[in-house]
């Protein structure tokens, strides 16, 4: 059999150039994998749904006299079939894991400076993919027309709508008209999210592993010590293919324990979209964003040819845009001229390093914005808009304070020439 | 660069195809602009879409069946406020299919409203749209110690009794209020709203409501 196809596919050349990949071992490598098998869970199960799904919003009537849009009747019927409701958990639930996953392995790949020469292409399609990951699960989120849904999906519209000149648009062009209320925007949504969205990751992950199998992994610090010039690691094909299916199992199994044994997303309990608006939070993901557009106050408004900056489009749009940029830029910004091959330790970096740190506690203070009208109504001194600008700002100052002394007291100064 | 590409390089064949090639890509590019327009779905107005006008009655957004008009003794003063849709009189369609339509509607003692906002009410009762000016979702809740509204999605809280002036959150302006006037101990619109509903984007011109 395996000469049979040799014979006419040249499996030999494909296992001397593919298969020998050299994998370098270190636990923080899986990172990466694990978005890949998470992103390998969400088309398997995705499958299952589009099969039982009905992208409409027109009224059908379910068995109990209620009248609810059809895609929401579909989602409750998806749920009823054996094991339904843990296959649509097991997807909602991957969906976290692919973007926790995938930025957990963008700042490995910051702290340890991998973005440099020559790796700066492939870490901005790995930006554009964390970008895209994310766009593909805000378009998933209103599929179950719940009323919860439904409701975090108008705020996304909203701040699309809110776009200067264009905002109108673009948001009509996403949403398929004017969400909610089009019965164009649930078919638009359910195209985007199953097909093209899924398409451009495929496509940018093929690009992703493409990139990294010609120009190799970084290598962890200790392969400079045992065998420095050489490439260490274990081969793709069978050591780090056997590490890989085992990663797999253990993904797949460990998140339908969960997803059996946490429902995401009740519809049941959410009902299907009244005018009574539910008190939503969105996914964890969009929390700091949801914390800013709570604590930046509504004066921050003017006028622009024409167009109005408001509030929403400061901190829905401009803000993670100007964080994006300043992603985009950094490898051309912070350069070197040979190119990379070991890893950078963040001890080595500290200004880097406590960069870093920093912005993982903006991103935390933002999120513990979003609790802002939980914390007014306990009446606790969180709810105040003064203290959150405090702990949004002053947090992740602070801690690039604290960090940057603390290295620099432990680990003394960084070499010369190596400065960031 | 050897001789033969200088000639390429300044060949005037070259060059034509070039632009042929050129311009070839760039209408190309400009007619799938007019195609691309039509990814802005037509706005296709059905009646229940079509937007409110004077003389529409409110009913009562919540519990399906019949459409019940909301009647002016059904509302007691300072009770959280009612979501409401406003029916064509004629064809007794309610306009439930756009959300932009959601209203509002609570009542106070006469005195305890504004003098603008008085203008506009009936016998104290006032009404708004619901639709949140930060975001768009859909102003729900009823905070009872300031008789305010308060929108669930980010914390925008109105003053129902002035003008739905912002008291709290993030809301850009007030909701614009609705005028009434009662017809038979029903609430009826007695004009369009006072203002721009939802969240405003970018161009056209903003105002403070009247």
């Amino acid at each position: 059999m395996y000469r049979w196809l040799d014979e006419r596919l040249d499996l030999k050349g494909l296992y001397h150039k593919v298969l020998r990949k050299a994998f370098p071992v270190h636990h923080s490598f899986f990172l990466g994998e694990i978005t890949l098998f998470a992103f390998i869970v969400l088309v398997l199960t995705g499958i299952f749904l589009t099969l039982n799904f009905e992208p409409s919003i027109r009224e059908v009537k379910l068995p109990d006299g209620r009248t609810v849009p059809a895609a929401y009747a579909s989602v409750l019927y998806i749920d009823s079939l054996p094991f339904g409701a843990v296959i649509r958990s097991l997807h909602h639930w991957s969906a976290n894991v692919m973007i926790a996953a995938a930025f957990l392995h963008m700042l490995r790949i910051l702290l340890s400076g991998a973005y440099k020469k020559p790796r700066e292409l492939n870490y901005l399609v790995g930006l554009a993919l964390l970008g895209l990951a994310v766009v593909t699960a805000f378009t998933g989120y209103a599929l179950p027309y719940d009323n919860y849904a439904v409701t975090a999906t108008r705020i996304g519209y909203g701040i699309a709508n809110s776009i200067p000149w264009v905002g109108t648009t673009l948001a009509q062009v996403m949403f398929g008209g004017e969400f909610p209320g089009s019965e164009k925007s649930i078919p638009r949504l359910f195209s985007l999210h199953v097909l093209w969205l899924p398409l451009g990751l495929m496509a940018l992950i093929g690009l992703h592993l493409a990139i990294m199998i010609k120009q190799k992994h970084t290598q962890p610090r200790y392969a400079e010590r045992v065998a420095p010039g050489k490439i260490l690691g274990v081969p793709m094909y069978p050591q780090q293919m056997v590490m890989m299916v085992i990663l797999f199992a253990l993904y797949v199994g460990i998140m339908t324990i969960i997803a059996g044994a946490f429902l995401a997303h009740p519809v049941e309990a959410f009902g299907p979209p009244t005018p009574q608006t539910p008190q939503v939070k969105p996914d964890w993901y969009f929390l700091w964003l949801y914390g800013l557009l709570q604590i930046i106050p509504s004066s921050w408004e003017f006028r622009l040819f024409g167009a109005t900056i408001g509030p929403e489009f400061i901190g829905g749009v401009v803000v993670p845009g100007v964080l994006g940029l300043v992603a985009v830029l950094l490898p051309f910004v912070d350069t070197r001229k040979d190119k990379m091959r070991y890893m950078e330790l963040p001890s080595e970096h500290p200004v880097r390093t406590s960069v870093v740190l920093a912005l993982l506690v903006f991103f935390l203070m933002a999120s513990l914005a979003g609790y802002k009208i939980d914390f007014q109504q306990q009446g606790s001194i969180l709810g105040e808009n003064a203290v959150l600008w405090t702990l949004v700002l002053g947090g992740p100052l602070l801690t690039f304070l604290v960090s940057y002394v603390l290295m620099r007291v432990f680990y003394g100064k960084a070499r010369e020439g190596e400065a960031l | 660069m050897d001789e033969r590409e200088v000639r390429l390089r300044q060949s005037r064949r070259r060059l034509f195809l070039k632009t042929v090639i050129g311009t070839g890509i760039g209408l190309s590019l400009v007619s799938a602009f007019y195609v691309g327009a039509s990814l802005r779905p037509r706005e296709e107005v059905t009646p229940e879409k079509e937007p409110l006008k004077p003389g529409d009655i409110l009913v009562y957004a919540q519990g399906g069946g019949e459409p019940q008009p909301i009647r002016l003794e059904e509302l007691k003063p300072n009770d959280p406020f009612v979501l409401a849709y406003p029916m064509d009189p004629r064809t007794r369609v309610v306009k439930s299919g756009e959300a932009k339509n959601t209203v509002l509607v609570a009542r106070f003692d006469p005195e305890e409203l504004s003098p603008e906002t008085a203008q506009h009410a009936v016998e104290g009762v006032v009404a708004y749209s619901a639709v949140c000016t930060h975001l768009g979702c859909i102003v729900s809740q009823w905070v009872a110690d300031k008789k305010a509204a308060l929108c669930p999605c980010h914390g925008g809280e109105y003053d129902l009794k002035d003008g739905a002036k912002v008291l709290a959150g993030p809301p850009p302006r007030p909701v614009p209020q609705l005028p009434l006037r009662v017809e038979d101990g029903v609430l009826v619109a007695a004009g369009e709203f006072l203002g721009p509903v939802g969240v405003q984007a970018s161009a056209s011109a903003c105002c403070r409501h009247v």
